[in-house]
């Protein structure tokens, strides 16, 4: 397997793959796992089924590489890839009530909450995740989890994939503005969400 | 700036999407307007705190989607590999380099298309020395010059002969058209060309001298040669008509020295080839040799053609001795006695030119005598 440059564009790990170079597949799943992981965390709220559609995705990618132009962004194609598979599989699970965040998560043995898990992932590798006391993160999840779906969707796509809001409007078929304006929503949320912090205050000064 | 225009592009400036300039202006715009001034400050401590904590992938996912990966390529459709192969060569197809040679090759290609492209039917048309389009036999015939003189005439008759007429039973065959052409065709010593043998059917057809309707036994040669395959005798007639005098002179030599039946023509057109080589000075007397050794058809042709040497060398006693000569055949007679009518007029108008000359010279030697002569002193007043 060929070497990947660790400053090689996703589009040009794209088209490698598209030749043949599994190697730049796997740097591509390196970059973005995580991220995709946990927007589909964050859509879909159940760990087990966002593992399950974080694969989907990434295998959707390799059915559809032959579809990539080179000149299209990765980023903008994959999280395309991603939305709809949570949309896909929110409609197919429309039926049962979503999981809260404090009930114990069906998948995990152990029975620790999902926001929990969220909060205390593995405090030694965010530094500022470890700046943040538990609270604020967890009233930060809390602010999320409560904004509705398409507020939620803009502001995961911005805060976590770091997407730009004109791929925005492009993977959510809306225009520029009603992007900025649910972001601007979202941000005003989880502002009243954090406004009673020492946090919060200290960032104003 | 103002606090409208600031609300729209506050999001931008927060996410640094804005450019250089307009940020700069909602920063200042900032400093002094107090609302907008917090509005900024409240969503930057909002982004600034309320990072989002990532959690970690489950272990294990990128091994799986590695694997999963794996297998689907292995287990990839034919069409979907087709479809990966395809797009795999239009990645490397569409790429500018290849479009310009595929232009550069096409470019070349009509190129060579239009460049051999060739109006008209090219087997039936050739081209002769002079640039004259041959279409068939006849045209060629028609091109030779009726005005050349006689040394330049008799090799592009021959020529033209030569190529038109190959086989003298071919010739032979056009012999029944050409009383009507013999009687309408005036003798013009000045236009006709040398009757050669080459041409011998073209000749008669034409009512050329030299091989007359006379001359059966000449024709049975000629039926003879036409029908004989003799290889040597082919190739100095090929000679000849490519033009190849001296090889075509070397070859009738020997034929004629060899005393076979083709010796009378061939020693003639030896002499002919002589004549295309070194000119009449060199070939009149051995076109006399030639009429002294083969009387009849063919000697008679060489007498003709002696004659037309010493025309064109000016020696007009001896040419009028050989026509004086031929007028005694039946077959020559009318030519010849034109020929020697013309020699007539010719030397009488030399004469009369010459009478002319010596009188307008006299006139003038006399007057300038007169002038010259001293006048005669008047006699004295007293006398």
């Amino acid at each position: 397997m060929a070497a990947v440059q660790g400053d090689a564009t996703d589009e040009m790990l794209m088209v490698r793959y598209q030749r043949g170079e599994r190697a730049a597949f796997a740097e591509l799943v390196r970059r973005h796992s995580r991220p995709i992981y946990n927007f589909v965390l964050r859509q879909l709220r159940v760990p087990s089924v966002a593992e399950d559609v974080t694969q989907d995705v990434f295998m959707r990618l390799v059915q559809n590489a032959a579809e990539f132009k080179h000149e299209a962004r990765f980023l903008t194609w994959l999280y395309t890839i991603a939305r709809n598979l949570c949309i896909d599989q929110l409609r197919k699970s429309a039926h049962r009530r979503h999981a809260s965040l404090d009930q114990p998560i069906a998948d995990n043995p152990d029975g620790q909450a999902l926001i929990e898990s969220i909060s205390d992932p593995n405090p030694q590798t965010s530094a500022e995740r470890s700046a943040l006391s538990s609270e604020v993160r967890s009233s930060i999840v809390k602010a999320v989890d409560s904004l509705p779906d398409d507020q939620r969707e803009v502001f995961l796509l911005r805060e976590v994939a770091n997407l730009p809001f004109r791929d925005i409007a492009e993977i959510t078929g809306v225009g520029e503005n009603t992007v900025k304006s649910r972001m601007r929503y979202a941000l005003d949320r989880l502002k009243d969400a954090l406004c009673d912090f020492e946090e919060y205050a200290r960032a104003l000064r | 700036m103002d606090c409208e225009k600031f609300d729209r592009i506050v999001l931008d400036l927060l996410y640094d999407e804005l450019d250089e300039l307009t940020g700069a202006a909602a920063r200042r715009h900032m400093e002094h307007c107090t609302r907008c001034r917090g509005i900024g400050s409240g969503l930057r401590a909002t982004r600034e705190v309320g990072v989002l904590p990532l959690l970690d992938a489950p272990e294990g996912l990128e091994r799986k989607i590695l694997e999963a990966e794996q297998r689907a390529t292995q287990l990839l459709p034919f069409g979907k590999r087709l479809g990966r192969g395809l797009s795999l060569l239009a990645g490397y197809a569409m790429r500018p380099q290849l479009s310009m040679a595929a232009l550069l090759m096409l470019m070349i290609g009509s190129s060579l298309f239009f460049l051999r492209a060739q109006p008209g039917d090219r087997e039936h048309v050739l081209v002769t020395e002079r640039g004259v389009p041959e279409s068939d036999n006849e045209s060629v015939t028609a091109v030779v010059p009726k005005k050349a003189s006689p040394v330049e005439a008799a090799p592009e008759a021959a020529r033209a002969a030569g190529r038109s007429a190959p086989r003298l039973d071919d010739a032979l065959a056009r012999r029944d058209r050409a009383p009507e052409a013999k009687a309408d065709r005036p003798m013009n010593l000045q236009q006709e060309p040398a009757p050669a043998p080459v041409a011998t059917a073209e000749a008669r057809g034409a009512g050329l001298p030299g091989l007359g309707a006379d001359d059966d036994k000449l024709e049975e040669g000629n039926a003879d040669i036409a029908s004989d395959s003799d290889a040597s005798y082919d190739a100095a007639m090929s000679a000849y008509r490519d033009g190849r005098y001296s090889e075509a002179q070397r070859r009738f030599g020997e034929i004629a020295n060899q005393a076979g039946e083709h010796a009378a023509n061939a020693a003639l057109y030896e002499v002919q080839a002589l004549r295309m080589v070194s000119g009449c000075p060199s070939a009149a007397p051995r076109f006399e040799d030639v009429h002294t050794r083969y009387p009849g058809a063919v000697g008679n042709s060489a007498a003709w053609q002696a004659a037309d040497c010493y025309r064109s060398l000016g020696e007009l006693a001896r040419a009028r001795q050989n026509y004086d000569e031929l007028a005694t055949d039946p077959n020559y007679k009318a030519r010849a006695s034109e020929a020697i009518a013309e020699l007539d007029q010719r030397a009488a108008d030399q004469e009369s030119a010459a009478r002319k000359g010596a009188g307008a010279g006299a006139a003038a030697k006399a007057k300038p005598a007169a002038a010259s002569a001293p006048a005669k002193p008047a006699a004295p007043a007293g006398q």
